[in-house]
């Protein structure tokens, strides 16, 4: 089929009488189902790999947390690494939304709604999670306010329940209303979603500050009791987040030739080379305080880069982190970068991993090793929770498939539409 | 535009300040009804729980029963063992007096090392009292006090506290040697060990012991997370 | 999909698979109706998948789904819960029970005292918690862990909870670490549900039928307190302690929280718990910090009396002293 005839399919769609927004969320959803071979088989795959996950999971509840790696000394793990990751991807969103509102960056704004559609799939992706981290599922409804009993304002994993949905609420409205509109063929009202770009921005460094104070918070776990946690949460979160939407911006112009203007990765390429600059100066000056000062406010840290007692488990993945970290920014920094070049792929990714084994499994789970009564008990994730993960990522890449389907489904009748007029 | 574009993001941060300040205040004022430190409240200090505790027991109508403190005590004098049996098959044993009686005490015998007919090989690790510091020469089915006076077995516990007056003020204030029952007596009766229930007169230190028990934490078991 | 030359072609009726995947071109009707069998067949696909979950019908039972939190329970409801865990304990465990409510005594706040010159480390406490509180058999779980530290050092780094020789060792001295009863306690700051709470006289209990399992508690607690049930505790039925408390030693859910609780079940009906009574070498003084004349009041005044990682200002209300 050429694109000219799906052009006018999509024009042809434009024109259905539909006005109402469920009929237009209906609409889309039979939009964003629509493609090529390539497509139904990535969809298919990332079916394949929910479904797996799903099933892993049910049997997790039914059998109990047993069949996880978890245990009373390291009671969090591979699940809540990646709720960590995912808050920061969330977050990072926000980068493009700052430079297109805040500095009225008309290239960028072109844009902006790709970063939103990624913070809405990383917030289904926390959420979910949390909720495979629960050991009690079924009584979900307690979290819920008015019906449940809410330990607001003082539970930080109550405030950061209100804030990742606040934050989801926020962009599925945001990204709703431009669609609807643009749908319609009408001018986006300023009134209906400005103020909620602007509370996305607020909310976009509140989820993420909550999420770093919900470990920060603890005065029994030395290694997350630092105030800089939430600053170097932000700057990790201020490089994940624009390089994976680096990412998703190249993979759409291959797929559907969805071309974005030039300036809006340059501008989040800058944005990349000061965050990751912080948030590594930030990691050096934590780790000079902790291995400075030593005592046993650094044996998590100690274990974590280089062994304790005879136990190393954290060592290679920390490793491969920092290598990751720091030859991803050495390459953001090559002028290349700034072009659509190979570099910038492989720096935005070398980057995305190594964020995500800083933040994940070389934050949280030295967090609990040593334990409270300074025991080491070790943590590898079980086969069911790299299962049950990977599942949540598959379905988070179907929800944001299909987003970004609809969205250039939309922008590409819209601009055939105009056109023809 | 822009000037409401910067009164929305104004709003926003006052929103989130008073959050956390609501957030501190509630935690301040849980901590204050909790009535502070433990610690202080303890240790004479007066605190509004304890005036509280107070004025309700001495409100309460009926004084509460008192349940007696049993403090354990020895059978009486020990039973030497025969190797004898009676006519039923049952062993054969005799009071201390049934030789003692009859022999007069050497009291140039300060330790078992000394002793070669009948203690002899005893285990004695107690301090440097010697037999006759405690066992009683002019009937040897009663001990003596350091003043000569005679105490019987069963009240042992007065031999014992003549050097041991720390030891015995914990224990008389609950803070040594353990209990059974009930903590609070207007509720059920407390029974108490006596000294010699834990303490072998003779190695008067508590004994090495095996622990028996370990909770097995998972990381102590083999893998048996996958199905 | 630019590479998407697939033509139309007929499905076979009741073979919606094999036409699935070039549907682009199909006529819009046809090809809706090809898209609504793949999300039909995606959805029994997860059906499927998370069949499992049935289990959580088959064992929680509606009363149970939708019960309240402890705090708003009537004394009529409570009757009801309770006579509904007994019957449960009953099917699944073997084993007739008796649950029971008790409340705080008033005016009376308790604390717990170890004398460290005393305690040998034989684990007796941890196997009476064991047996009294209806703990997992399977892994002979316990809300105490005995600490063997060497002399010389406060830094738990030095200490080990695996040891097993004789004991007491000449160079080490021990220390069983429990529940600290908080006066501040992190972990009723840190659940978001208020699932777990400090009651009147001091005890920090947990209502295993409202907590959601998310361990935040268990994170927050700087004394490793806290216990998760990983699965479904097994206890053989003559070994179950009839004598149960709600908000104590009753047989714990699977995927619950659960801690020590002064065996709350003994000592509001003035009884001592569990743990004193087991200990050989009368380490262990609890009572009434409220009483002046209580052996605890006699400790904190006579002896020479810490506390755990008091500069974390959580304020046990669980102490430690040397003779």
């Amino acid at each position: 089929m050429t694109a000219n005839a799906r052009k006018k399919r999509n024009v042809a769609a434009l024109k259905h009488a539909v006005r109402s927004y469920p009929g237009f969320l209906w609409w889309g959803l039979g939009q964003a189902t629509n493609g090529g071979l390539g497509f139904y088989v990535w969809m298919i795959v990332l079916t394949a790999i929910a479904l797996v996950g799903a099933n892993a999971w049910a049997h997790q509840v039914a059998r109990g947390m047993i069949v996880t790696n978890m245990t009373d000394h390291v009671s969090w793990g591979l699940y809540i690494a990646n709720f960590t990751f995912g808050v920061g991807l969330a977050a990072g969103g926000v980068m493009m939304v700052i430079p297109a509102y805040l500095y009225d960056d008309e290239d960028m704004h072109k844009v902006v709604i790709i970063g939103e559609a990624v913070a809405i799939a990383a917030i289904v992706m926390c959420t979910l999670s949390v909720l495979v981290d629960l050991g009690r599922p079924d009584r979900f409804w307690h979290l819920m306010p008015v019906i449940g009993r809410v330990n607001w304002p003082v539970s930080m994993l109550t405030w950061d329940v209100i804030v990742l949905n606040g934050y989801l609420v926020i962009n599925l409205h945001i990204v709703g209303y431009l669609l609807y509109m643009r749908y319609l063929g009408r001018k986006p009202n300023p009134k209906w979603y400005v103020p909620f770009v602007f509370l996305s921005i607020i909310w976009a460094i509140s989820i993420h500050t909550v999420t770093a104070f919900l470990y920060c918070g603890l005065g029994g776990r030395p290694f997350w009791n630092t105030a800089l946690l939430a600053p170097r949460f932000l700057a990790s979160a201020f490089v994940s987040g624009p390089a994976f939407i680096i990412l998703v911006m190249r993979i759409l112009r291959i797929t559907t030739g969805f071309a974005a203007p030039p300036k809006p990765a340059r501008t989040l390429i800058q944005i990349i080379r000061v965050a990751m600059t912080i948030n590594l100066v930030m990691l050096a000056s934590e780790l000079f305080t902790l291995f400075y000062t030593g005592g046993a406010h650094g044996e998590s840290a100690k274990y974590l880069f280089f062994g304790s007692h005879g136990h190393y488990g954290l060592v290679p993945w920390i490793w491969t982190a920092i290598a990751c970290n720091l030859i991803g920014t050495g390459l953001f920094f090559m002028p290349d970068a700034l072009e659509r070049s190979n570099t910038r792929i492989a720096a935005c990714i070398l980057c995305i991993v190594g964020i995500w084994i800083e933040k994940g499994m070389g934050l949280i789970i030295p967090g609990f090793i040593p334990s409270t009564l300074h025991e080491i008990v070790e943590y590898t994730p079980s086969l069911t929770e790299w299962k049950v993960t990977a599942g949540i990522w598959a379905f988070g890449f179907l929800l944001l498939t299909v987003l970004l389907k609809l969205i250039t489904t939309v922008f590409a009748a819209e601009a055939h539409k105009t056109e023809i007029a | 535009m822009d000037g409401s574009r910067h009164w929305i993001s104004l709003v926003m941060m006052l929103a989130i300040l008073a959050g956390v300040t609501a957030t501190i205040q509630l935690r301040g004022a849980s901590d204050a009804a909790d009535g502070g430190s433990t610690l202080e409240a303890l240790r004479g200090e007066s605190s509004a729980n304890e005036e509280k505790s107070s004025a309700v027991r001495s409100n309460s109508f009926v004084p509460p029963e008192t349940f007696p403190v049993t403090i354990r005590k020895p059978a009486g004098p020990p039973r030497v063992a025969t190797n004898l049996k009676d006519v039923h098959g049952e062993a054969v044993t005799v009071a201390c007096s049934t030789c003692h009686s009859t022999r007069s005490p050497n009291l140039q015998n300060k330790t078992p090392q000394s002793l070669d007919e009948f203690h002899s090989g005893m285990k004695f690790s107690h301090g440097t009292v010697s037999c006759l510091s405690c066992h009683n020469a002019a009937d040897y089915d009663s001990l003596q006090l350091a003043d000569g006076h005679r105490v019987e077995f069963t009240d042992v516990m007065t031999l014992c506290g003549q050097c041991h007056g720390p030891q015995m003020k914990d224990f008389e204030h609950g803070a040594h040697g353990g209990l059974n029952g009930y903590w609070d007596l207007s509720r059920g009766p407390q029974q108490k060990n006596n000294c010699v229930d834990c303490h072998n007169p003779h190695t008067p230190q508590f004994p090495k012991m095996q622990p028996t028990f370990k909770p097995k934490d998972r990381f102590l078991e083999q893998s048996r997370s996958e199905h | 999909m630019t590479t998407d030359n697939s033509f139309p072609q007929e499905p076979h009726d009741g073979e919606h698979l094999k036409p699935l995947l070039p549907i682009l071109d199909q006529p819009s009707t046809r090809r809706t109706l090809l898209k609504t069998a793949g999300a039909a067949l995606g959805l029994a696909a997860f059906g499927e998948a998370l069949s499992p979950l049935m289990v959580i019908p088959e064992n929680v039972s509606v009363d149970e789904f939708l019960q309240q939190h402890y705090k708003e329970l009537t004394d009529e409801d409570k009757k009801k819960v309770f006579a509904r865990l007994e019957a449960e304990t009953k099917e699944r465990f073997g084993a007739d029970v008796t649950i029971t409510d008790s409340k705080p005594i008033p005016g009376v706040r308790f604390a717990y005292a170890i004398n460290v010159s005393k305690c040998n480390g034989n684990g007796k406490c941890m196997e009476a918690c064991n047996k009294e509180n209806n703990h997992h058999r399977g892994v002979d779980q316990s809300y105490i862990r005995v600490l063997e530290m060497t002399k010389g050092s406060m830094d738990m780094e030095n200490g080990s909870t695996t040891y097993d020789h004789t004991v007491p060792q000449d160079d080490k001295f021990y220390l069983p670490v429990q529940c600290q009863q908080c006066d501040n306690p992190p972990c009723v700051s840190a659940c978001p549900i208020e699932a777990t709470w400090k009651e009147d006289d001091g005890i920090v209990v947990v209502d295993y039928n409202w907590c959601i399992g998310c361990r935040y508690c268990e994170a927050a607690c700087p004394y490793h307190a806290r216990r998760f049930n990983w699965e479904l505790p097994e206890i053989p039925p003559e070994e179950v302690n009839p004598n149960q408390g709600y908000l104590s030693n009753r047989i714990r859910p699977q995927g619950a929280m659960e801690k020590c609780h002064f065996c709350l079940h003994r000592t509001r009906e003035g009884r001592a718990p569990a743990c004193q009574e087991a200990c050989p070498t009368g380490a262990r003084v609890f009572g009434d910090l409220n009483d002046p004349d209580s052996a605890i009041n006699y400790v904190l005044k006579n002896k020479r009396v810490f506390v755990l990682k008091e500069e974390l200002g959580t304020k046990p209300s669980f102490f430690y002293f040397f003779d």
